[in-house]
């Protein structure tokens, strides 16, 4: 049975449609991310799970039981929030005593609960502090552990790194996973960030204006996307406008604007079918023969350079290089760029343009 | 250039912003503050006779103290009552949802648009036992003490739920959400996490509540008057204020009087600013149980029944304890006779308090916004948060007392009140300008200076900033505060007659309908001065509702 | 466009220090991104350039104009703020108009003004709208119109692209990048990502604490990191302590207390002396157990697109994490015995701080 069940599941504000008629099953002991553009209902949906909001329609069952009316504080659920929301009345250990103290635990039992928590966010030395004398990273851990020691199975994550530094952010998404693993809690973690849902979670859930787009696990979102959006949101990705010449078992191949022919992976087209080509920057590299392009930028990624050219079909392409070949391209240089089939996907080219279809905002 | 340039050129150099900061502080010190604490020199330049007079005759000291204690007993009560039953509403207020909500909130701002005179008439008629009740009057109350406290209950409740309300909003809910997912009932998570964070608040709204009550003297005069039916008298009962009023009013025959008017007054100002002062400690030390959690009652507590029958007896309250007996004179005009009068004598005064309200106003905008932005702009400087302190001094002095100190420094300028207008007017600045200076402080506060800082950046001298940038983001502010101000100057009684015994103001015009019992006709005055006050009141609201932040 | 200095910027607040002793050029039309973590100063710096804070020691010169006591509109540094202060109470013509009205522009010249600036920031359909209609990357791309019209010496932009969802992010860098570049803009961009540094900047100056740290090129400063901090903040980076035993021209070997010996790059640094290696998680390699000291246990692996990130648990030393291409994922599985090694001259050798790597490499 699925820890949290979500049938048809739908909430409206006035005119505004923040959720659409969602279905989502979630396992015991997954962690799931519910991952989207800002606006896209994301929150609207775990706040609907946690009982801060009500749906319009439909239905939220965890562990069976349907909770609709059910208040906030009897869902069992934790609950970290966007925004930390520590006490700021509190230190560090009376916020993390919280839950034990209203769940009416004995001062022994109190004790122990907090300081175990505190400590497993390595927190200790600092229980006295108040959350204003906490950097951020304390704090979230902080709000970590104070949600922790209520303890419910179901933890429920609103954009929890979202207010942090990056180089905070991606020390902390791998110890939220650790931590939560090791615990075998179920989590719902939502994020606007690819690539911290693709780092600590079981499953993506990628939502776009009130409707769920896709779900899979990370690596199947990043490298067979059943959606053009979805390829396009989750890690970056060349778009080429293309015609079908042929498609077949093994390949498509496939006529850009200015006439020239590639390859791609096979997929159920009719010749003449206008498609949208789907191809990461990793996978294009510089060949002998390919489609010709003039280098418009290059960018240090790091370990990596990105080069942008833009090709003779007026299409825009990047690819990656590693450093140490960096010499070989400059700003003005004609390529000639490639790929191998299997990593180049096909999507049927949507109706409203390729720019609607992706649009991030 | 042209020669609006060069205007700004001129009020943009740094000289001139200083100078114009000192104006403004000397205009905040020598207008507003010397004149309102001004009579608490008579202590030591007139201490013989206070001692002569007052000191040494039982009599007047036990008029005097008693007065005072009746005082701070209502008006503790008064802030009980408000607190205990505005709470409820400022909670729907801030947290629910509900349909009727835009008119619920109009509802609570009304008692506001009445001016204390025709209040004080108006709930006096509604629950006294009066020689000659109207109908459909309750006619239940014949304790001066219950009319009076039921009557500072109807003004200070509004206050009190505003700026409750106006905290609560400013609490973030996430705090309280955050509770209830660890597990905490509503209840529990309101009185361990929202009401500690709530405290300052608190003392604000008490503060507000406690010092109108304090300070309150035209309606409370009207009222007496009212119950007892006639002119007071030396032994009727009083409070302090009332008990300045009649003894300002009596002094104009009868000089020996005066020590004991300016011991009362001097006495009264300085306990307000202990007792508010001590008020302010007190809170904010007190310890609430916060550590404690009794989960099953509380968690009982929040649910079913008991939350609703919380928000009906709010309303219930609203309705029948503060804004029936607010608009109860209205009866006046289906159920009495009419009565042929003159009323120019009424539309004189009117026209003098109109007179009096706009001018009032527009010196209140012209040198306190001025010093409002002074005050957040330098929020660090020991200065401005002294001027921030001070600000609130004559919200907190009793009208009377003010009055009578104004009166007194005037006096010592115009010994003759040969400028009986000029002397209302700057007594009504006084207790105005703090209204303008709060709500201009409170607008300014809530506006990120980075607004005027990016305005500095792309070029726009300070005064280009304020005008193109800040202005029109704190326009809806000023007007409130312009609009009660107004408002608050056309409903002052007390004070008017502290400063000139005989002044021919709406509200003075009306005590006197009262005294010579002519109700219809005070009644009338009263709706009259009822409905502009509140075509004000709702320009008010429309202007502050349209302020986009 | 000028060139903006700083010379010896102190600026103390009661319980911190801003600034300590600032020195820093940005060059005529150079992009240069101010990278730091939270409290490290970067915000007053970017103030002090604008006008708006002043410092109690210290020059700004812009082209060696000393503009110290400037006030803000006397500068032409036009700042953008994280939230980026649209006027709320004006259309978007309006606020992009707001710094040629203030200067008195002729009509025409506004009207042509708007139309060019509206088209290049892609707003022209809502010249009309208020702030509040737009959406987050509009009101970004409405602000910077704002900046641009006034002609900035300087354009100063404070994490202008925080308040964005992580994705669009990736695309604005780009597009605000090029922007700068086309007009020829001399920026400070205030950052606390490494990657945003990474990919915008010309050049990189590192805060920590009220002072910079490293200046140099996104590669500089990634390659040859100057202090244990920069090279684990511009891209996560393995340590490893231990007393440098052996130093010739081509190299260096390093030697922890149980005896384990790894190599890294030639260091001046005197032998016998504490000293930590750096060397980058993407540089760091997975090798069988049997050719190097350093051998332990696969922890965890986790997928992150364009690479694997995989943990290894090196016995008696740590956590050492790699990246490397998802091509080669399939080799290894989570409690796989391996080893953890480099290119000797991928790492970089350091004094050991003196209070301690935990305490130098802190970002929070």
């Amino acid at each position: 049975m699925p820890l949290v069940e979500l049938k048809n599941v739908s909430k409206r504000f006035g005119k505004v449609v923040a959720s659409s008629n969602i279905n989502l099953r979630i396992e015991d002991g997954e962690y799931i991310t519910i991952l989207g553009p800002s606006g896209c209902g994301k929150t609207t949906l775990i706040r609907m799970i946690a009982g801060i909001l009500e749906p319009s329609e439909g239905q939220v069952l965890i562990d069976g039981k349907d909770m609709i009316g059910t208040p906030i504080e009897e869902r069992d659920i934790g609950y970290v929030f966007q925004n930390i929301a520590l006490f700021p009345h509190l230190n560090a250990l009376e916020n993390v005593s919280y839950g034990p103290i209203v769940k009416n635990l004995t001062e022994g039992e109190r004790h122990n609960v907090s300081n175990q928590y505190l400590n497993l966010v390595n927190l200790l030395d600092r229980m006295k502090m108040f959350p204003s004398d906490l950097s951020g990273g304390e704090q979230q851990k902080v709000a970590l552990a104070r949600t922790l020691a209520s303890g419910s199975k179901l933890l429920l994550l609103d954009e929890p790194l979202s207010a942090l530094d990056a180089r905070v952010r991606v020390d902390l998404r791998y110890e939220l996973r650790r931590i939560t693993k090791n615990l075998g809690l179920t989590v719902l973690h939502v994020t606007h960030d690819q690539e911290e849902a693709m780092t600590v979670s079981d499953r993506i859930v990628l939502m776009r204006r009130g409707r769920i787009v896709e779900s899979d696990t990370p690596e199947m979102m990043y490298r067979a996307p059943k959606e053009l959006f979805t390829a396009n949101f989750i890690g970056e990705t060349n778009l080429l406008d293309g015609v079908v010449v042929s498609s077949g078992i093994e390949r498509s191949l496939i006529e850009l604007r200015d006439g020239s022919i590639v390859e791609a992976q096979p997929g159920e087209f009719d010749p003449g079918d206008l498609v949208v080509i789907s191809v990461r920057p990793e996978n294009v590299r510089a060949t002998d023969e390919g489609l010709n392009s003039t280098i418009r930028s290059i960018s240090f990624m790091g370990t990596y350079l990105r080069i942008t050219a833009e090709a003779d079909s007026e299409d825009i392409l990047g690819f990656d290089v590693h450093v140490a070949r960096g010499m070989d391209f400059n700003v003005g240089d004609t390529v000639s760029l490639g790929w191998v089939m299997e990593s180049a996907l096909v999507y049927p080219k949507p109706p409203g343009g390729i720019a609607e279809a992706v649009k991030l905002e | 250039m042209g020669p609006g340039n060069k205007l700004v050129e001129l009020i943009s150099g740094k000289r001139f912003r200083k100078g114009w900061t000192a104006l403004n502080i000397a205009f905040f010190l020598l207008f507003v503050i010397i004149p309102t604490v001004y009579i608490l020199s008579y202590a030591i330049t007139d201490w013989s006779e206070i001692q002569e007079h007052v000191l040494s005759d039982p009599a007047t000291m036990d008029l005097i103290i008693g007065s005072i204690i009746v005082a701070f007993e209502i008006a503790t009560i008064v802030t009980i009552i408000d607190f205990v039953a505005g709470l409820p509403l400022a909670w729907m207020m801030a947290r629910k949802d509900f349909r009727g909500k835009q008119f619920l909130d109009t509802l609570i701002d009304m008692p506001l648009a009445v001016p204390t005179a025709a209040l004080g008439f108006s709930a006096a008629i509604f629950w006294a036992v009066t020689p000659n009740p109207p109908p459909f009057s309750l006619a239940t109350i014949s304790s001066p003490m219950i009319l009076i406290i039921l009557l500072h209950v109807v003004f200070s409740y509004p206050y009190m739920v505003r700026s409750l309300t106006a905290i609560l909003g400013g609490i973030d809910e996430t705090y309280e959400t955050a509770g209830r997912t660890l597990g905490a009932s509503r209840l529990t998570a309101v009185r361990t996490i929202t009401l500690p964070l709530f405290r300052a608040g608190l003392v604000t709204g008490a503060i507000l509540c406690f010092a109108r009550s304090l300070s309150e003297t035209g309606g409370t005069i009207i009222a007496l008057a009212t119950l007892y039916g006639r002119r007071m008298v030396e032994g009727d009962f009083h409070t302090g204020p009332s008990l300045i009023g009649f003894w300002k009013d009596a002094s104009v025959s009868d000089p020996t009087l005066i020590p004991a008017l300016s011991f009362v007054s001097i006495l009264l100002i300085i306990l307000a600013l202990v007792l508010l002062l001590v008020l302010k400690i007190v809170i904010m030390r007190v310890r609430l149980p916060l550590r404690k959690v009794w989960p099953s009652p509380e968690k009982l507590l929040s649910r079913g029944l008991f939350p609703k029958i919380k928000d009906t007896s709010a309303i219930i309250f609203l309705i029948v304890i503060v804004l029936i007996p607010s608009f109860f004179i209205f009866t006046y005009v289906l159920t009495a006779n009419p009565v042929q009068a003159d009323w120019s004598p009424f539309i004189d005064a009117l026209l003098t308090s109109f007179l009096v309200a706009t001018i009032v106003t527009l010196i209140d905008l012209v040198m306190g916004i001025p010093m409002a932005l002074y005050i957040v702009k330098n929020k660090t400087g020991r200065l401005s948060q002294m001027l921030d302190v001070l600000v609130n001094v004559p919200l907190i002095v009793p009208t009377a007392a003010l009055g009578f100190s104004l009166g007194l420094f005037w006096s010592n300028f115009d010994p003759n009140a040969s400028f009986p207008l000029l002397l209302i007017i700057l007594a009504h600045v006084a207790f105005t300008y703090p209204l303008v200076v709060r709500n201009v402080v409170g607008a300014v506060e809530g506006i990120d200076p980075a607004f005027e800082e990016t305005a500095r950046t792309l070029g726009a001298k300070p005064i280009q900033s304020f005008r193109r940038v800040l202005f029109p983001m704190i326009k809806g502010s000023i007007l409130a505060g312009a609009i009660m101000a107004f408002t608050r100057s056309l409903g002052e009684t007390g004070a008017t007659l502290a400063v000139v015994a005989n002044a021919n103001t709406a509200p003075v015009y009306i005590v006197e309908l009262v005294n010579e019992q002519s109700y219809y006709l005070a009644a009338m005055a009263c709706i009259i001065l009822i409905i502009i006050s509140y075509v004000f009141m709702l320009l008010l609201r429309r202007f502050t509702r349209e302020e986009v932040v | 466009m000028p060139s903006v200095t700083l010379l010896g910027i102190v600026k103390r607040y009661s319980d911190v220090t801003a600034a300590n002793g600032l020195n820093l050029t940005v060059n005529d039309g150079e992009y240069l991104c101010l990278l730091g973590p939270t409290g490290a100063g970067k915000t007053t710096v970017l103030r002090i350039i604008a006008g708006l804070t002043t410092p109690d020691q210290g020059r700004v010169l812009f082209d060696g104009r000393d503009v110290t006591s400037l006030d803000p509109e006397e500068r032409s540094a036009v700042l953008l703020s994280q939230t980026y202060c649209l006027f709320p109470t004006m259309t978007v013509a309006d606020n992009v108009l707001f710094g040629p009205e203030i200067r008195e522009i002729p009509e025409a010249d506004k009207e042509q003004m708007l139309v060019s600036l509206l088209d290049m920031v892609r707003l022209s359909e809502r010249a009309n709208s208020y702030p509040k209609e737009l959406s987050g990357g509009m009101q970004q791309r409405c602000a910077l119109a704002r900046a641009i019209a006034t002609s900035p010496d300087v354009l100063l932009l404070d994490e202008p692209l925080r308040a964005l969802d992580a994705r669009l992010r990736i695309d604005l860098r780009r597009e605000l990048k090029s922007l700068a570049r086309t007009l020829g803009l001399t920026v400070i961009h205030v950052t606390h990502d490494q990657d945003e540094a990474l990919v915008m900047a010309d050049r990189i100056a590192i805060l920590r604490a009220g002072k910079i740290l490293q200046v140099g090129t996104p590669a500089e400063v990634f390659n040859e990191p100057e202090s244990p901090f920069v090279a684990n903040f511009v891209g996560q980076s393995n340590f490893f302590t231990g007393k440098l035993v052996n130093s010739t021209p081509t190299g260096a070997e390093i030697e922890d207390d149980d005896g384990r010996r790894v190599r890294a790059r030639a260091t001046s640094l005197p032998i016998g002396s504490k000293v930590v290696l750096a060397v980058k998680v993407g540089q760091t390699h997975i090798l069988k157990r049997e050719v190097t000291p350093l051998k332990g246990r696969i922890e965890r692996i986790l997928f992150e697109g364009r690479v694997v990130h995989v943990d290894v648990d090196i016995e008696g030393v740590g956590r050492f994490s790699s990246k490397i291409p998802v091509r080669r994922r399939g080799r290894y599985n989570v409690g796989d015995e391996v080893g953890i090694g480099w290119n000797r001259n991928k790492a970089k050798i350091f004094p050991y701080p003196e209070n301690g790597l935990e305490d130098e490499l802190k970002v929070d």
